[in-house]
């Protein structure tokens, strides 16, 4: 495994204000390296700041201190403009609630991340088939989300991640709306097409049987991050 | 995905926003079309029966002047009361007045028997411009005459035939008069001819007057005075004809602009309404597409493509509905006011304009609301249920 790191967060806090100007610290000081490659997974209960973690990796949210440099460059300062591109060229996102676009197909899901890229349609096409059938979907690519089951739509929302090739594959929740199964296959692959692609992945998920999948394991708990995951994490999950 | 595909699909998706959204557009452009098409016809209507033979009033007498007297051969068979054809140089003394040409039009029956001075080129019964066929007349023409085509036809006349009325007079010319030349004759001769052929030989004496005003904002202006100097005479305008199509829509072309512009501003905000509506319904699926790499440049262009095809459909709707309603009422002006509006027809420019403000509306009114789109925060939006 390269030692690269793909993500470096300094001191990364994010405070939201909330009613009588009470402050939350979403995110508390968080530092943590990520390298080329790795699986990530934070684990952590409902409010921990998990989400929010993701979110600034991914230039979604803008961090109130501290710094995110991902894949060499540090987003915590760059323009709604720029964080478009980062995005969109570096940054597959899955998430718990799929969010599939419902007037489109699993393959025009697929392809949408590339629309505003200089990719020949052609192109487009050729890689969200290739996604879809690496997801076992290729009978499924005409259907509307409406029409697939949780686990399809999830398996989609994944290829839809991978559209890209970004270079770091943030997952909120992967398997939080499915059963335990299906969970396993998601993450199964997950895994698989990460180290087929090679791309980095950071996890997010209250699912301990990700453990099986992952390259490390952190703890999350009131915006702050730990290493050692305590025991009854996994009692409660399993 | 293609934008338009996506913008069908939306379309599709939100039936009843979208059905509301093209109806304000299509009644704001047929609306557009009818009004200023009304507004066209009805200046048609009261400018061209006048304009077409370049006068802009008809000066004629409503009592008799003295010796002439009522009862008399001539005022039976004339239109209105004869006066001295001299009177025509005390009205053009008017200050307003620029030429006044005399006619002496004679009834008998169905037919109609027009002097006219040949000289006069601009203003007339009617002009050169009309010929069809032979020559106009000329000044020391005496016992020859021009005759309409259609007189020509149905009598079955050609140049170098005869046509019989009090004398026999050579037709020397077929004249093509529009149905909209309120002077429309069937036979044209010189004005001496017919005060000389006419029993009680009407010699010096007119039936009306053509006025042309040296401005066509002092018609108004010129027919006042003409009737305050010369009590017994009647004026006819422009105006005046406006006035025999009572209960018809009497608007000008600017009101119907006017009308037209603010019922599109009105229907651009209402649009923009719907569309911020729209967007707001959206507010979790815009997140997504910045989310997975869309900026706000494609965010916008695909709001302002879903309005543009509603201002499209609104736009090709209200033109054809506008052209069916114009008809209409151009049918209608044209039944009570004769045939003046056969010549009308819709103006396939004003359609283009219509769609073209239909197309702006859709443009505008997109714009307004991808302003919001693009103000989301892919994080929060995401959130929103």
């Amino acid at each position: 495994m390269s030692t690269k790191n793909v993500i470096e967060l300094s001191n990364l806090t994010k405070t939201y204000q909330r009613g009588n100007a009470s402050e939350v610290k979403a995110v508390d000081d968080v530092s943590l390296k990520v390298v080329d490659g790795e699986f990530l997974t934070i684990l952590g209960p409902s409010g921990s700041g998990k989400t929010t973690l993701l979110n600034l990796i991914g230039g979604l949210d803008k961090p109130s201190e501290g710094t995110v440099i991902l894949d060499g460059l540090d987003i915590s300062k760059l323009t709604e403009s720029e964080l478009v591109k980062v995005r969109r060229e570096k940054v597959g996102f899955v998430f718990q609630a799929f969010n599939l676009i419902p007037t489109f197909s699993a393959l025009e899901n697929v392809e949408a991340p590339l629309a505003p890229t200089k990719m020949p349609k052609n192109e487009r096409i050729e890689r969200s088939q290739e996604l879809l059938w690496l997801m076992g979907l290729k009978q499924r690519a005409d259907h509307l989300p409406a029409e697939l089951s949780a686990g399809e739509q999830q398996r989609v929302a994944i290829a839809r991640a991978f559209a890209n090739k970004p270079t770091v594959l943030l997952l909120d929740e992967p398997t939080g709306n499915l059963d335990t199964k299906s969970g396993k296959k998601i993450l199964e692959l997950c895994h698989r097409a990460s180290k087929e692609q090679g791309q980095t992945v950071v996890a997010v998920t209250h699912a301990t049987y990700i453990r099986r999948y992952t390259d490390c394991l952190l703890f999350m708990r009131d915006g702050k991050l730990f290493s050692q995951i305590p025991q009854e994490e996994f009692e409660e999950a399993e | 995905m293609n934008p338009i595909t996506y913008a069908l699909r939306e379309i599709r998706r939100r039936r009843y926003r979208t059905a509301v959204n093209i109806a304000g557009i299509v009644i704001a452009i047929s609306t557009l079309i009818t009004l200023v098409m009304a507004a066209r016809g009805w200046e048609t209507c009261t400018t061209v029966p006048l304009n077409s033979i370049g006068t802009d009033i008809i000066l004629y007498y409503t009592a008799p002047l003295k010796p002439s007297g009522e009862g008399c051969y001539i005022v039976n068979h004339l239109f209105s009361y004869p006066f001295n054809q001299s009177m025509l140089n005390d009205f053009e003394s008017v200050h307003e007045v620029e030429r006044a040409v005399p006619i002496l039009m004679h009834r008998l029956r169905a037919m109609v028997f027009t002097g006219i001075d040949p000289s006069e080129t601009e203003t007339n019964a009617v002009l050169p411009s009309s010929i069809i066929e032979g020559r106009y007349l000329k000044p020391d023409d005496r016992y020859v005459a021009i005759i309409d085509k259609e007189y020509a036809a149905l009598m079955n006349l050609t140049l170098g035939s005869t046509v019989n009325y009090a004398a026999d007079f050579e037709v020397v010319g077929i004249v093509d008069v529009s149905a909209t030349n309120i002077m429309k004759s069937h036979i044209y001769v010189n004005l001496q001819a017919v005060q000389e052929v006419l029993p009680e030989q009407p010699i010096g004496l007119v039936n009306m007057a053509l006025i042309r005003t040296n401005s066509p904002d002092t018609v108004k202006q010129a027919a006042a005075v003409l009737e305050e100097r010369w009590p017994d005479t009647r004026t006819i305008t422009g105006s005046d004809l406006a006035e025999t199509a009572s209960g018809l829509i009497q608007i000008n072309e600017e009101t119907a602009w006017s009308i037209s512009i603010a019922l599109a501003v009105i229907t651009i905000l209402f649009t923009a309404k719907s569309q911020l509506g729209n967007v707001a319904e959206r507010t979790r699926e815009i997140g997504i597409l910045k989310a997975i790499g869309w900026s706000n440049g494609n965010v916008v262009n695909q709001i302002v493509t879903e309005s543009l095809m509603q201002g499209a459909i609104g736009g090709i709707l209200g033109c054809i509905l506008g052209y069916i309603f114009a008809s209409y009422v151009l049918f209608t002006i044209g039944g009570e006011l004769g045939g003046a509006l056969k010549f009308v027809s819709v103006d396939p420019v004003l359609l283009g304009v219509g769609l073209v403000i239909a197309l702006g509306s859709g443009v505008v009114a997109g714009l307004l609301a991808s302003v919001r789109a693009a103000r989301l925060e892919p994080v929060k939006a995401i959130r929103t249920i």
